[in-house]
């Protein structure tokens, strides 16, 4: 009957933007992931260059590159912290953006996954009772 | 307690319907768990810290040789013998894979700033944990009232009229909203009243005075408008006229629908509540020379008399004056 095939229809596409949705929602819970180091990270700069700032200007500052600790100029970390600090903060703006977008999308898939529903109950409402 | 529907509209919810037993033990134990998080976190921190304060310990006490025999882990299961040379100089991780040379004094600075950082997270760590903590009791009280069968009982607070503060009331809803709001309001009266009083003799003055009140009385002061107006009344007719209404509304009381009210408004400040104030209004845009426009309207609430005059107890006055005569009320204002 149509109506069984259209009922099929319905059923198919609910479980296809039931897919999407729970892909969505792993993004979701990646981008929070990512955003949980990139704060830890970010936090961690800012407590270096605190400590930086307070250096005298002939304190010794080494990089840690590999296996090697590299003898830095004091000014020269203090760009490098700095830098890296700057970059953090757009990362995690980046990030910010991308996750409003999922939930924008994750949201109206919901929806569009309860209208599916609705018209497969009415559908099978009609179909019980004709 | 005991609800009386007959007297007070109540509703009974029992506790089971609001939270039932079981989802509040869920929920209890989801908070417990939150809980056990955030307690390991706890732990994790004050690790932290205990190691930080043997660190500061260790570089305090370092120094305090020029060099240490010490043994030297050599791979994983190996030691040997060593010294430990330079015992001023450290070389302090900053975070970032950033070294600094750093002197003894120097590095336990640095560790106590550090330490201060752990102790900030400590408390606001704490603080979630209390207010985690405080949830989970409340879940769990809940649960245990819900078995219990316990019950909610709400009901509908009726201010009952408080007759024994009016003689007359008609209106006992309206009336006797606000005890203390009537309180208020009479305080004002009798303060308008004593600055009335003062000008009793300037006829304009009165009746500036009265415009005044009026302003202000329609928003609050009712018995202002009602004291001031049976004032007026009682030294000049015309100002009646002039301000209309809210003096018409004064004899009015006393003549037409006060009859059972029984309204003492010779003497007494009358309260009117909000719908008396709304006649008032009326009035006001209709002046009228002869008071008594709207009798029905006048009282529909209900109205406390105060002392007319400020000298004079209010109580004094309202088991004086009980006879709602204008003749008393005159008398009375020419005392």
């Amino acid at each position: 009957m149509g109506s069984t095939a259209a009922l099929k229809e319905l059923q198919r596409d609910l479980e296809n933007k039931a897919n999407d949705l729970s892909k969505l929602q792993k993004d979701i819970a990646k981008n929070h992931q990512v955003r949980k180091k990139y704060t830890i990270q970010l936090g961690e700069n800012e407590l270096a260059l605190k400590e930086l700032d307070l250096l005298n200007e002939d304190a010794n500052v080494y990089k840690l590159i590999g296996p090697v600790l590299v003898k830095q100029d004091l000014a020269e970390a203090n760009a490098n912290v700095r830098k890296r600090i700057e970059y953090i903060s757009a990362e995690l703006k980046r990030l910010d953006a991308t996750l409003q977008d999922l939930e924008e999308k994750q949201n109206s898939k919901k929806e569009a996954i309860f209208k599916v529903q609705q018209r497969i109950q009415s559908l099978q409402a009609g179909k019980g009772k004709a | 307690m005991a609800e009386n529907p007959a007297i007070k509209k109540g509703t009974v919810t029992p506790i089971s319907s609001l939270f039932p037993a079981e989802e509040a033990h869920k929920a209890s134990k989801r908070v417990q768990d939150t809980i056990a998080e955030r307690q390991e976190q706890l732990d994790q921190l004050k690790g932290f810290m205990n190691e930080n304060t043997n660190l500061i310990n260790l570089v305090h006490k370092l120094p305090d040789e020029l060099h240490h025999d010490i043994m030297v882990p050599f791979g994983k299961a190996a030691f040997f013998p060593g010294r430990l040379i330079h015992t001023n100089e450290f070389m302090v991780l900053l975070g970032v894979d950033h070294y600094v040379e750093r002197t003894s004094k120097q590095t336990i600075d640095i560790l106590k700033r550090r330490g201060k950082g752990l102790e900030n997270q400590l408390e606001s760590l704490k603080a979630v944990m209390q207010d985690l903590k405080a949830e989970a009791s409340f879940f769990d009280a809940k649960a245990s009232e819900a078995v219990d069968g316990l019950v909610e009982i709400r009901e509908d607070y009726v201010e009952e009229s408080p007759s024994e503060v009016l003689p007359l009331t008609n209106n006992t809803k309206d009336a006797i909203e606000d005890e203390e709001y009537t309180h208020i309001l009479s305080r004002i009266a009798e303060l308008e009243q004593q600055e009335e009083e003062a000008e009793k003799a300037n006829e304009f003055n009165k009746d500036e005075q009265i415009e005044n009140d009026l302003g202000c009385s329609t928003s609050q002061s009712f018995t202002g408008q009602e004291v001031r107006s049976s004032k007026v009344e009682a030294a000049n007719l015309q100002s009646l006229s002039k301000d209309g209404s809210s003096r018409g509304k004064g004899p009015a009381l006393n003549d037409s629908s006060l009859n059972n009210k029984a309204l003492e408004l010779a003497e007494v400040k009358e309260k009117v509540q909000a719908p008396v104030l709304a006649t008032a209004d009326h009035k006001v845009s209709r002046p009228s020379s002869i008071p008594g426009s709207d009798s029905s309207k006048a009282f529909t609430g209900s109205i406390v008399e105060h002392a007319h005059d400020i000298g004079i107890n209010s109580t004094e006055q309202q088991t004086g004056a009980r006879s709602s005569k204008p003749v008393s009320r005159f008398k009375m204002q020419r005392k």
